[in-house]
């Protein structure tokens, strides 16, 4: 792995921080099936599609219900967009309190996973260049512009609606992570009659423009600075901020430096470009185990010693298997990077770490992507029980959008877990609340479990966090 | 049919209608066969309802000794079901026999060595002759993984190395049952459990129509009627069969209408049983009730007193539900169709596949039923050849 490969990476973090699963043989109609991440079996389907001249077949995966009852099955809406449902088996795991009555249901999107993945295959072509890359994606995009130009997020909420027919579910429950919160708030606008209540993890609201996400970065990275200071071996590293801005500052002048593969501990014939260290930065903040790293990291690479920063990176290796990054470009271009102007990207990039390293990947790639523009109505009130969660310090989805952008929403509670990430449906009690909202949608939930989900510990030295050390303690503070 | 009308309208039926009386007027011996059929549904429910209660809600209290030389592994322990309490000082032996599962030690200069890579012990203090002592351990287990997990990735990564490179491989588990059959394991006392509630429930009618008829001489009276031996032992039979099968249904029923209180769900069960099934469970036990009921009559007939035969009697029902569990440890394959013919055997094997909701073969029920019908045929022939030697009426 050498960093010139990272924007995969980043890509494939764009939305989604949940685990990969890895593709499996496709089972045929009904079959016993199981997903990489979970260990019960499950039944998978394949719908055929008449409406494409590629007779495309829907991948869809139920988790049957342990008992049998009359509650409305559960659809996981996986992110991205490019994420596959499929890759959402691991969180099974936290769901198994809902699985005990309700089928939970995974359909892999047109263009995702095991529904036809639309994968550019362009990894190993993928160079340091952004001009490479936009030319590797346009390979990808003449291949089959026809298909590209199909997908989209009102031809996802149909397929939902006819496997919800499909499988004779007269309502429907969904939970939405990340990207698939918007696809499930875009269901609720179309199909209000189909859906009972809604769990949306990392909030994409309709109107939001999620891609422009330097702001949200930024305060993700300012709400981890105000957290590495309360705590007295992360605040001992001094100040890792202004380091980080003088090596990006300085990147492209003379401190760029090569980075060890975190694999196979090869040193890398180039350094990084600044902007795929900046994107680099931005994905640590995703995970929160990532981002008590990052100070330390910082610190060591503004002394010249990158290995942290290597060894960081290398966690997020093999997240990018998952996403199919046609379909993300054929959504992104025809519903987001359509409406953002120029003087929203400047106004979003003025004062941030980020500047526009993660639009221009996308500008560029969208300028080589021409699909047509798929633009959104404006939201209709809706009344549907509406379960939010938000990480404090998500880069890209911050609790803000949940906040001022569903006011359409009129049933809706919020939950706001302290320094968390991009997605947090699996954190501390969050699985029991998830639960209690589905069993008792209008009731108003209990949340003053979440406060006991903390940060991990920050790495203090090369010995990992500082056990001699005292953490920071509020009155009443369980683990995380 | 009509031999059976015209039986039932004359001196057999009045001998049956008066067994079936003495049986259900008894109320000591319905009140026992109640009290039984009922017995095991209720603590089957309630001890899996406590268990869950148990697994799930109770939380460990450790005592941290020395938690001033590394706070943050104090402060990171803590979780929902681990309750730890820093003190100053305390002897393990005290603190584990008073309010805490487990105690650990931390030594003065554990975080230098820590920081040095030395690798400082920590010491736990367990008593394991606590029945909490596993689960307690198990729950430090847990936190103190993941905190060594992640101890591990941060040292990793600062050297600038992948934390995957420490897991080479991912074991994938895949779990073959279905929800149904993992009913199996919970439910896998009650075939058992249903077979031993016939015994019991016609126990004390069994003895009281033979050895005690004998006893209160009574039985003298009877032999003198007009009526083959056959009859008298049929009707006998009849009368205790009655109230053993009454007794295994009242179970069966109790057991059906607890499983929705039960928290299968929880552990991962779906119940299964199905109505037809509850149905074809009682019917399979009416043959097993009735050769129950006649070997339970002729043991006591050949029993030298009243006292003799409740002894008898007592050995006999808990012998077959030993035989049934010795089977089932020594992992014989009871599946085969010859199994199924084997009276008690076969009635053990359907009650447990139509718990979880499987379907028996007809043939193997239909055949098996017949084998003990006709075991049952045989035991009244026998019984009625025991009712005609006069030593039987002379014992004591």
């Amino acid at each position: 792995m050498e960093w010139m490969q990272l924007p995969r990476t980043w890509l494939a973090l764009l939305f989604a921080g949940l685990s990969p699963a890895v593709m499996a043989e496709a089972p045929s109609v009904g079959e016993t099936c199981y997903l990489d991440g979970w260990h019960r079996p499950l039944l998978c389907h394949r719908l055929a599609l008449t409406d494409a001249p590629e007779r495309p077949e829907l991948a869809v995966m139920v988790a049957p219900a342990v008992s049998e009852t009359d509650e409305e099955p559960l659809y996981l809406l996986a992110g991205g967009p490019g994420q596959a449902a499929s890759d959402l088996a691991p969180l099974l795991q936290a769901l198994e309190p809902v699985n005990r009555q309700r089928d939970i249901v995974m359909v892999d999107r047109r263009g995702s996973g095991r529904s036809g993945a639309f994968r550019c295959d362009i990894d190993e072509q993928l160079s340091i260049s952004l001009e490479e890359f936009a030319q590797g994606l346009a390979g990808c995009y003449l291949a089959r512009p026809e298909f590209a130009d199909s997908l989209s997020s009102r031809q996802t909420v149909d397929d939902l609606e006819m496997v919800r027919r499909a499988l004779g579910h007269e309502r429907v429950a969904l939970w939405g992570g990340s990207w698939g919160t918007r696809t499930a708030l875009l269901y609720q606008q179309w199909y209000p009659e189909s859906l009972s209540e809604l769990v949306l993890d990392a909030v994409a609201p309709i109107e939001t423009k999620v891609f422009l996400t330097a702001q949200a970065a930024e305060k993700a990275l300012r709400k981890l600075e105000r957290d590495c200071s309360r705590d007295p071996a992360c605040a001992r590293l001094g100040d890792w901020r202004e380091q980080l801005d003088q090596l990006l500052a300085e990147w492209d002048s003379g401190a760029a430096h090569p980075i060890p593969d975190p694999l196979t501990g090869q040193p890398a014939a180039k350094p990084m470009a600044r902007w795929e260290l900046a994107n680099g930065i931005r994905a640590m903040l995703y995970d929160p185990v990532a981002a008590a790293q990052l100070p330390f990291a910082v610190t060591q690479a503004s002394r010249g010693n990158f290995a942290p920063l290597a060894g960081l990176s290398g966690a997020f290796i093999h997240a990018a298997d998952s996403m199919a990054m046609g379909l993300t470009f054929s959504v992104a271009c025809a519903e987001e990077l359509n409406r953002i102007t120029a003087a929203e990207v400047a106004a979003d990039s003025r004062d941030s770490f980020l500047g526009t390293a993660f639009y221009d990947l996308f500008r560029r790639g969208c300028d080589e992507w021409p699909v047509r523009e798929k633009p959104y109505r404006e939201p209709a009130p809706r009344d549907h029980p509406v379960l939010l969660i938000s990480g404090e310090a998500d880069p890209i989805t911050p609790p803000r959008y949940a906040e001022e952008a569903l006011d359409y929403l009129e049933d809706k509670q919020h939950l706001v877990v302290a320094g968390g990430g991009h997605i947090n449906s699996r954190r501390g009690c969050i699985p029991r609340l998830i639960a209690d909202f589905l069993a008792e949608p209008s009731s108003k939930l209990d949340v003053s479990c979440i406060d006991s989900i903390r940060r991990p510990p920050f790495m203090a030295a090369e010995f990992g966090p500082d056990l001699g050390a005292v953490g920071e303690m509020k009155p009443g503070e369980g683990a995380q | 049919m009509k031999r059976i009308k015209a039986m039932l309208h004359g001196p057999m039926g009045a001998l049956l209608q008066k067994e079936l009386l003495e049986t259900w007027r008894d109320r000591r011996a319905l009140w026992m066969a109640i009290c039984f059929s009922l017995l095991f549904p209720v603590m089957l429910a309630g001890g899996s309802i406590f268990m869950l209660k148990k697994h799930t809600e109770e939380s460990t209290r450790l005592a941290l000794l020395g938690a001033d030389f590394a706070p943050l592994l104090a402060d990171r322990l803590r979780s929902d079901s681990l309750q730890v309490d820093a003190l100053e000082e305390g002897e393990p032996q005290t603190l584990l026999a008073g309010d805490y599962d487990l105690v650990l030690e931390v030594s003065e200069g554990f975080a230098g060595d820590y920081r040095n890579f030395e690798a400082p012990p920590l010491y736990l203090y367990i008593d394991s002759s606590a029945s909490s002592s596993g689960r307690a351990e198990r729950h430090l287990q847990e936190r103190l993984g993941a905190l060594q997990q992640l101890v591990v990735q941060q040292r990793v990564t600062a050297r600038g190395l992948a934390p995957q490179l420490l897991a080479p491989w991912r074991l994938e588990v895949r779990d073959v049952s279905t929800p149904s059959r993992r009913g199996a394991m919970l439910l896998a006392a009650v075939p058992g459990l249903l077979i031993l509630t016939l015994f019991v429930a016609s126990l004390a009618t069994s003895v009281d129509t033979s050895a005690g008829e004998r006893e209160r001489l009574s039985l003298e009276t009877l032999l003198m009627q007009p009526l083959p031996g056959w009859q008298v032992v049929v009707a006998k039979t009849l009368a205790v069969a009655s109230i053993g099968w009454v007794g295994a249904l009242l179970a069966i029923a109790a057991l059906v209408s607890l499983m929705p209180l039960m928290p299968l769900a929880e552990l991962g069960i779906q119940q299964a049983t199905t109505t037809a099934g509850v149905v074809t469970m009682g019917l399979l036990l009416l043959p097993l009730a009735l050769l129950v009921a006649v070997v339970q009559i002729l043991l006591a007939l050949r029993s030298q007193s009243f006292k003799d035969a409740q002894t008898q009697l007592s050995i006999l029902q808990v012998a077959p539900v030993m035989l049934l569990m010795v089977l089932d440890v020594s992992r014989v394959e009871l599946e085969g169709f010859h199994w199924q013919l084997v009276p008690l055997v076969g009635q053990q094997q359907w009650l447990k596949t139509l718990l979880i909701g499987e379907p028996v073969p007809v043939l193997s029920l239909l055949a098996g039923s017949c084998v003990t019908l006709l075991l049952v045929a045989v035991a009244v022939r026998i019984g009625a050849g025991a009712l005609r030697r006069e030593n039987l009426l002379s014992a004591t």
